[in-house]
């Protein structure tokens, strides 16, 4: 019987966020690396622009929802028009939960958990704001953060000892791993539908869910913004010169959809969505993807597997062996191979599309998927 | 064109050198230098160097070492229009400058779908679950105490080339093959791993898994986990790079580089394969009747001519010339590597040179005597299987133009009388 200690640096973690007032010092190199957090949607610094979220360069003192050209939801607007101002104090609310502080913001982004990373982020986003910099740090000092702080005392999560088993194999190394602990982790789906948890949702319920957490990337009806990957369309395109390969054009079974979303979407905030979610955010992709054309389709552990894809018969084994130029006993030729002089038949400065390159990105073919 | 930039000059022997460099590169190389050795006497041998006189660094600059200056060039690139965003992209080894059939660390490609995870080995933990006699649980020091092996595997994702599907698009070979890389692994066989839970007997598929943004999952057969596969945590003799999965990764030799699961944090045993995004989404085959394969683990038998390309022209003009390449296969060695200059008229055999390993990279040259015409480069590769690297030609004959994956067909490159490079496709 092994014990696990009591985690020394959660307790250190908790004291500390006790002790100082909130985001009095963060780290600005630290900051960099939770920034990394954002960088899906949003770019600071020289060069900054609008992505998925608007630039955040010299973001403390700015009124929210202004960034020029940028497209934001109403409600974040309607915020700044309200007199939200970000500061270190209004961000810290917006930043660690979102949509709690603006209902109906397009930022799907679940928020900043850690007291530490809060200040951090801060303190690195408040270096691309010159100008308001030392006024907002002083506003900072004097206001420790309650939700977050009330958040983050909760042990529960790390039990003081956790009695485990070690292994019976041959070399006796590690553990045997706990039920909570494969529920935790184990969350994948087979075509068959193994794996799949209890829950339900309609289209109509997904609809609202889908609007608020994929459209920013995906579009509103999965055809994808800019070059977002497309979710929608495309059936008949795949003998095509440029096919659209999506659910419902190319993905063979729905297990994947549901299995996908939940493990790695929305992108920047994955494991996020409910199970019911995920259910109803699949059958609204079945219904984008013209498979159910009912709103009130309702998609649940029980009928699950009753709903297959189209394309499901398309996939066949690897048969590369069997293509001529592999056929056995090949012996290549070493003289006098082609007939006449070789000619060029195609240039990559036609179409060249290098790095490096000035000129018009957005005629580039191809791609790595 | 190109990006050929050289490292800014910092002394003034540097630009006197680059002066001369630039004089050679004029065309009448021997003379040139002939020339300036009878005026005067190359200053860079007559007058005292500062690097010569003054002292250098000394052993407390930089305790982690970094390429010199003058290497600034060579890094890995990224082509920003192919994805959507540089979390869940792709960048390039710069194959044109390196030679042997080592990659260093830094300069290995990087493909990742939720940007490269940050984790402390300590917080790491690697499950084995499903169709097992004893779920279990190792940390990263349980795993450091089984026995290890050290392997040379190259790595190559599948889509390497699949921009080149429709025709040639990419000026380069590190846009157009440099999604490889090679080193040496230090890791424990998964075989250890899965006799220690013990796989039941209806156990034929395991599903690996990361701890990154993305989860990255792939369904892998059982009996190529109990083959050659490998948990490793350390590269080149030191620890994984954050983007390759530190502090542990699955090694899937000669196999797709998608399954080489990063950041590794479980692997489940079950009867059928899952079906995963990566698997059926992604990573299948689209023919030109609409079918699609799947499946398709293995990296087929593979050649590029790295030098002369187009990042790497010749520039010394015509008398000898080294023309350096890589080839490699999944299935196992290379047995013989062709290169022809004359866009696949006549070829001759070049020289392996350095370890022939399975399922690892393999260097070749062909040292010819340069007579400043146009060349039209090929290779060729066979491997030990007998399988021979097709054309491009072939490869659309048999799949159609939108594969994507798993293009190993021949690259030719159109050499010019000024050694110019360029990437073209030939009758
Ligand atoms: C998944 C994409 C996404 C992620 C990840 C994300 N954001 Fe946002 N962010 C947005 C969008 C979209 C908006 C616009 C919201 C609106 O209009 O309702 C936004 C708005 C904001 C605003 C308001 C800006 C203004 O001009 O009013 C701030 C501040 C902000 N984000 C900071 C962050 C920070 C800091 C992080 C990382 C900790 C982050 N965001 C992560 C998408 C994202
Ligand atoms: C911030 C942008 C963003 C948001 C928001 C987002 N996605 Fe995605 N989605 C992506 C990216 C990027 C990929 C591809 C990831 C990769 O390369 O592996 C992707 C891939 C997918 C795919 C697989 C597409 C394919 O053809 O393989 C599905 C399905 C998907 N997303 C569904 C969703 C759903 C459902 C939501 C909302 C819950 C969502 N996404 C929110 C960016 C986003």
């Amino acid at each position: 019987m092994l014990k696990f200690p009591k985690s020394a640096a959660f307790a250190a973690l908790a004291f500390a966020v006790f002790a100082s007032p909130a985001l009095a010092d963060g780290d600005v190199a630290a900051g960099e690396k939770v920034f990394k957090k954002c960088s899906a949607c949003h770019t600071v610094g020289e060069g900054a622009r609008h992505r998925v979220g608007p630039e955040l360069n010299e973001l403390f003192g700015r009124e929210a929802g202004s960034a020029e050209g940028y497209k934001y939801s109403k409600a974040m607007i309607e915020a700044g028009d309200g007199g939200l101002v970000w500061d270190a104090e209004s961000l810290t609310e917006f930043l660690t939960k979102p949509k709690d502080m603006i209902k109906g913001t397009k930022m799907a982004f679940a928020g900043l958990k850690k007291q530490e990373e809060l200040a951090n982020i801060l303190a690195y986003l408040k270096t691309f704001s010159a100008a308001q910099a030392a006024e907002a740090g002083s506003v900072v000092e004097e206001q420790p953060v309650e939700t977050a702080a009330a958040e983050t005392v909760e042990p529960a999560a790390e039990p003081e000892t956790m009695v485990v088993e070690a292994s019976k194999g041959a070399f006796g190394l590690g553990r045997v791993a706990m039920p909570a602990e494969i529920v935790a982790w184990d969350i994948d789906i087979r075509p068959d539908g193994t794996g799949l948890p209890e829950g339900k949702g309609t289209v109509a319920e997904g609809d609202p869910i889908y609007a608020e957490n994929c459209a920013v990337c995906h579009g509103d009806f999965g055809e994808g913004a800019g070059r977002w990957p497309v979710l929608a369309g495309g059936q008949g395109t795949l003998l095509k010169d440029r096919p659209v390969k999506t659910i419902g054009s190319y993905w063979p079974y729905l297990s994947t959809v549901f299995d996908y979303v939940r493990r790695a979407m929305p992108f920047g905030d994955a494991r996020s969505l409910s199970d019911d979610d995920v259910y109803a955010l699949t059958a609204y992709l079945l219904y984008l993807n013209d498979i159910v054309d009912d709103e009130t389709f309702e998609l649940s552990k029980q009928n699950f597997t009753s709903v297959r894809l189209p394309n499901e018969g398309n996939f066949i084994p690897d048969d590369r062996l069997s293509e001529p130029h592999y056929a056995k006993g090949l012996e290549p030729c070493m003289s006098e191979c082609k007939p006449g002089p070789v000619k060029i038949t195609a240039r990559a400065q036609i179409i060249d599309v290098t790095p490096d390159v000035e000129g018009d990105d957005a005629n580039a073919g191809g791609g790595i998927d | 064109m190109v990006d050929r930039t050289e490292p800014k000059p910092t002394h003034p022997a540097a630009s006197r050198r680059a002066f001369l460099k630039a004089g050679l590169m004029g065309g009448a190389a021997v003379a040139a230098s002939a020339g300036v050795a009878r005026a005067a006497g190359d200053p860079l041998i007559t007058e005292i160097q500062d690097w010569n006189r003054y002292l250098g660094d000394g052993v407390d600059v930089s305790p982690y070492g970094t390429p010199s200056e003058f290497e600034a060039n060579v890094v890995r690139r990224n082509v920003p229009w192919l994805t959507a965003d540089p979390v869940s992209s792709i960048n390039f080894t710069p194959l044109h400058e390196l030679d042997g059939i080592i990659t260093p660390n830094g300069l290995c490609f990087e493909r990742h779908h939720g940007g490269a995870a940050v984790i402390d080995p300590a917080d790491h933990r690697l499950m084995i679950n499903g169709l097992v006699d004893t779920p279990l649980v190792f940390t990263m020091e349980d795993l450091k105490r089984f026995p290890r092996e050290n392997r040379l595997y190259f790595l190559e994702c599948a889509a390497n080339g699949g921009m080149e599907w429709k025709g040639s698009q990419l000026n380069g070979c590190q846009f157009t093959h440099g999604m490889i890389h090679c080193v040496v692994y230090t890791g424990v066989p998964l075989r250890y791993l899965l006799e220690e839970a013990g796989v039941k007997t209806n156990g034929k598929w395991l599903l690996a898994e990361g701890a990154d943004a993305s989860a990255m999952t792939r369904s892998i057969p059982m009996e190529k986990a109990l083959d050659d596969c490998l948990v490793a945590f350390k590269m080149n003799g030191e620890a994984l790079r954050t983007e390759q999965g530190y502090p542990l990764r699955l090694c899937v030799p000669g196999w797709e580089g998608n399954m080489w699961v990063k950041w590794l944090r479980r692997l489940e045993v079950g009867d059928e394969p899952w079906a995963q995004r990566e698997e059926t989404s992604k990573y299948t085959d689209l023919l030109a009747d609409g079918k699609a394969r799947r499946h398709t683990f293995v990296m087929d038998v593979k050649s590029v001519i790295t030098s002369p390309s187009p990042q790497a022209p010749v520039t010394h003009g015509k008398g000898p010339l080294v023309i350096s390449g890589l080839a490699w296969s999944g299935n196992g060695t290379i047995k013989r590597v062709d290169v022809t200059i004359d866009g696949g008229r006549t070829w001759q055999t070049a020289r392996i040179d350095g370890p022939s390993l399975p399922k690892a990279l393999h260097r070749f040259y062909l040292d010819i005597n340069w007579d400043g015409s146009e060349m039209l480069l090929q290779s060729r590769a066979i491997d030990d299987q007998g399988l021979v690297q097709p054309t491009k030609n072939a490869l659309r004959a048999a799949r159609g133009g939108n594969s994507i994956y798993h293009n190993n067909g021949i690259q030719t490159w159109h050499v010019n009388n000024d050694g110019v490079v360029e990437n073209v496709e030939v009758s």
